[in-house]
């Protein structure tokens, strides 16, 4: 079984919110040896050459994102994002939760590495009880000397300020998450400019995923070598897969990148017994399902890319015979109609346009029209949105539209079908 | 033309008013929210009481303003919920207008502009919680409360809301109760948990109530407090004979889009409920009836 605890080692075994357990363990080693001993250069570095993607979704690789800031005298940000909200996933909250020096440890060598002296976490509204462990976390490290002015005897110095948020999937689309905490409405900006050149307060920001910061830690310790040795060509290292659904061990598990579709479903625990497999969405509900050709596809950000889906944030979500695809897709759909900040037109109508059409069928009384309608209104959403949630919305539904065009036919109205008779 | 309900903020008056308030300590007027406070407190006084809280809240941040969503945490902890009183404190203390404060606050699901019930049940709807059973049991939670989506029982006790997915997959289905996780929920949990809750027992702390709660805490459109315009797609979205503008202006630029692309619109419109915007589905249909696709 592939299953190699980087980021998840310990949890479960020793209380790692304990940051004198964390020490012990070798935790802050890496900070006082980058600020000691590392120039940011150096850590810029090793975080390009190890070939570390963005883990929140978008899969950028993250040396580039740091290497797009401008070196215009003006202060930078590094903002982690810890506003977990897609659907199926729930790698962060585990490791805000279980680990939280090592995410903050990852937090301050990515500010490090960017040269900023001050780093935003910004935490998602629901996840008080995390706020409020990470803040703990955070008041321990300031005591212990590893948050401030002069570190370790340096000139550096760093502050870290906690933010959550208040209930807002679109938080979670870095230009929203920097709206968020600027105190504004979470809506996401017109990109270009890209955080990089004007983020947050208009300076020169970073927004990376808790997952990507974290493996900073293990990065510098075992070197950049190592983390590339892992994974395939493109995609290296190792990937937290958040499994969840019809499998018997729902849970996170931490896997090198590539490991087969298939190999995933089993360490999980496989399917109950008696069911049969019918689909995976391997990255969120933002992502189309993939079906049992793909079983063997090693789970990277190419091969999901060529299956014709996204690894995402590594929500792997099972399904088995006994879904009802009809209901799935209006659950997607409520979602993103929910969620949706309302700023773009074809985003804010469509979903609840689409949600409305799928509560029909819920409820079988679907025309014949309205087939024809699904798929037009999901192509008429997708491209024309500031930001990726309008084209999130289409991607599940058409898949599992085109794969079972039957389950949506048999919730037509009766005579619906004399028609096409 | 300002009722007790909807005092006039995003006014300049507004401002004034608020500010010579606080200034002055215990004005009574000042809670003109129109909720009776259940403890006899005055809104003064908490904020009085609060405001090193807050400054230190500014203190962090580059600029004041990114304190905001800090500053109304805060004042829902205190008062269970964000009254008109605390945005235009905050307006205050942040130098924003009134109406920017609650136009942001409003964005924000987990901010309550009416007061709540003293169990805040949010239980997770999402696809990985649908697919093990979520539906069973929000069923359950709505027969044995008496209440749906987004209400609160006649007693204040308990406030009912189905949330999308909470990031705890690997649990599910799962809950927050005020923002506490529950996992792996079965009936008898359910019955346990609400018989705790009702007894006063239960592990969790009860959301302080300083107002009586009404049915629900979600405000209407009509009532949101502004100049009296509404912004585009902030319509009351989730009514199922009003979905997401249709009838309102701006939801007509995507249904042009349908015209002037020349694409053909095949659904059956009298299914949809249209109210004002007749004019674009005539054209719509004029466009079936070229495309030969009316009479199907």
């Amino acid at each position: 079984m592939p299953v190699t605890k980087v980021l998840t080692a310990g949890i479960g075994e020793a209380n790692l919110r304990d940051i004198n357990v964390y020490r012990e363990r070798g935790g802050y080693k890496q900070w006082e040896r980058a600020v000691r001993e590392m120039t940011p250069a150096a850590v810029m570095e090793a975080c390009d050459k190890s070939g570390l993607r963005g883990r929140g979704g978008a899969g950028f690789p993250t040396g580039r994102k740091w290497q797009f800031l401008p070196n215009n005298g003006k202060p930078r940000y590094m903002v982690c994002n810890c506003d977990e909200a897609e659907p199926g996933t729930f790698k962060d909250h585990m490791l805000l939760e279980e680990t939280p020096h090592l995410v903050l440890e990852g937090i301050l060598i990515g500010a490090y590495g960017i040269g900023c002296n001050h780093a935003f976490i910004y935490i998602r509204g629901e996840f008080k009880e995390g706020y409020e462990i990470f803040m703990q976390a955070v008041a321990e490290a300031r005591a212990a000397g590893l948050i401030g002015k002069n570190l370790f005897g340096t000139d550096y110095s760093v502050e870290v300020t906690v933010h959550r948020g208040a209930g807002a999937y679109i938080c979670g689309e870095e230009t929203g998450l920097l709206n968020s905490l600027e105190g504004k409405r979470g809506e996401p900006r017109l990109k270009p400019p890209f955080p990089a050149v004007a983020g947050l307060y208009g300076m020169p920001t970073v927004v990376n995923n808790v997952e990507t910061l974290a493996y900073l830690v293990p990065i510098l310790e075992r070197g950049w070598e190592w983390f590339a040795a892992a994974g395939t060509e493109r995609s290296k290292g190792y990937k937290i897969v958040s499994v969840a659904g019809h499998v018997q061990k729902p849970g996170n598990y931490e896997v090198p990148v590539g490991t087969p579709v298939r190999e995933l479903i089993e360490i999980a625990g496989g399917l109950f017994p008696g069911r049969k497999f019918m689909a995976v969405q391997p990255g969120g509900q933002s992502s189309a399902c993939i079906f049992e050709e793909h079983l063997d596809y090693p789970y990277d950000y190419e091969s999901m890319a060529k299956a014709g889906s996204m690894m995402g944030s590594g929500a792997f979500t099972v399904f088995d015979d006994t879904t009802d695809w009809v209901k799935a897709a209006r659950n997607s759909i409520r979602f993103y109609a929910h969620e949706s900040c309302g700023q773009c037109t074809p985003c804010r109508e469509g979903g609840h346009w689409l949600e409305r059409v799928l509560d029909r069928f819920v409820e079988g009384r679907g025309l014949r029209g309205d087939l024809d309608m699904i798929r037009r209104v999901s192509t008429t959403i997708t491209g024309l949105n500031l930001c990726a949630l309008g084209d999130s919305i289409e991607p599940f539904l058409m898949s599992v539209f085109n794969r079972f065009p039957e389950t949506f036919e048999s919730r037509l109205l009766p005579e619906e079908n004399l028609v096409k008779a | 033309m300002h009722d007790s309900t909807n005092p006039p903020m995003g006014t300049g008056d507004g401002l004034k008013l608020a500010s010579q308030n606080l200034a002055s300590g215990a004005e009574p007027h000042l809670d003109h929210d129109g909720t009776r406070r259940q403890n006899g407190t005055v809104f003064s006084d908490l904020y009085e009481r609060l405001r090193p809280e807050c400054e230190a809240l500014i203190a962090q941040y580059p600029e004041k303003r990114s304190a905001l969503l800090p500053m109304m945490h805060l004042f829902q902890e205190h008062e269970g919920y964000v009254s008109q009183n605390a945005m235009r404190a905050a307006a205050e203390m942040l130098e924003l207008s009134p109406a920017v404060v609650e136009s942001t606050v409003s964005f924000y699901t987990l901010f309550f502009r009416k007061p709540v019930g003293k169990y805040m049940l949010q239980v997770c709807r999402g696809l990985m919680c649908e697919v093990r059973g979520a539906g069973d049991i929000m069923a359950y939670f709505r027969e044995k409360l008496g209440i749906g989506h987004l209400e609160t029982t006649d007693d204040g006790l308990f406030s009912y809301e189905e949330v999308e997915c909470l990031a705890a997959c690997d649990r599910a289905t799962c809950m927050q109760v005020n923002l506490e996780f529950v996992y792996d929920l079965t009936p008898q949990m359910i019955d346990d948990m609400i018989a705790a809750m009702r007894a006063g027992t239960y592990k969790t702390k009860p959301l302080v109530q300083t107002a009586k709660p009404e049915r629900t805490w979600k405000v209407k459109q009509d009532a949101q407090v502004g100049t009296g315009r509404k912004s585009p797609g902030t319509l009351n979205s989730s009514e199922p004979n009003n979905a997401g503008g249709i009838g309102d202006p701006s939801g007509i630029i995507m249904l042009d889009r349908f015209v002037t692309r020349d694409v053909s619109f095949t659904g059956r419109t009298q299914e949809r409920t249209v109210r004002d915007a007749r004019g674009v589905y005539d054209v719509i249909e004029e466009e079936e009836g070229k495309n030969g696709n009316a009479g199907h």
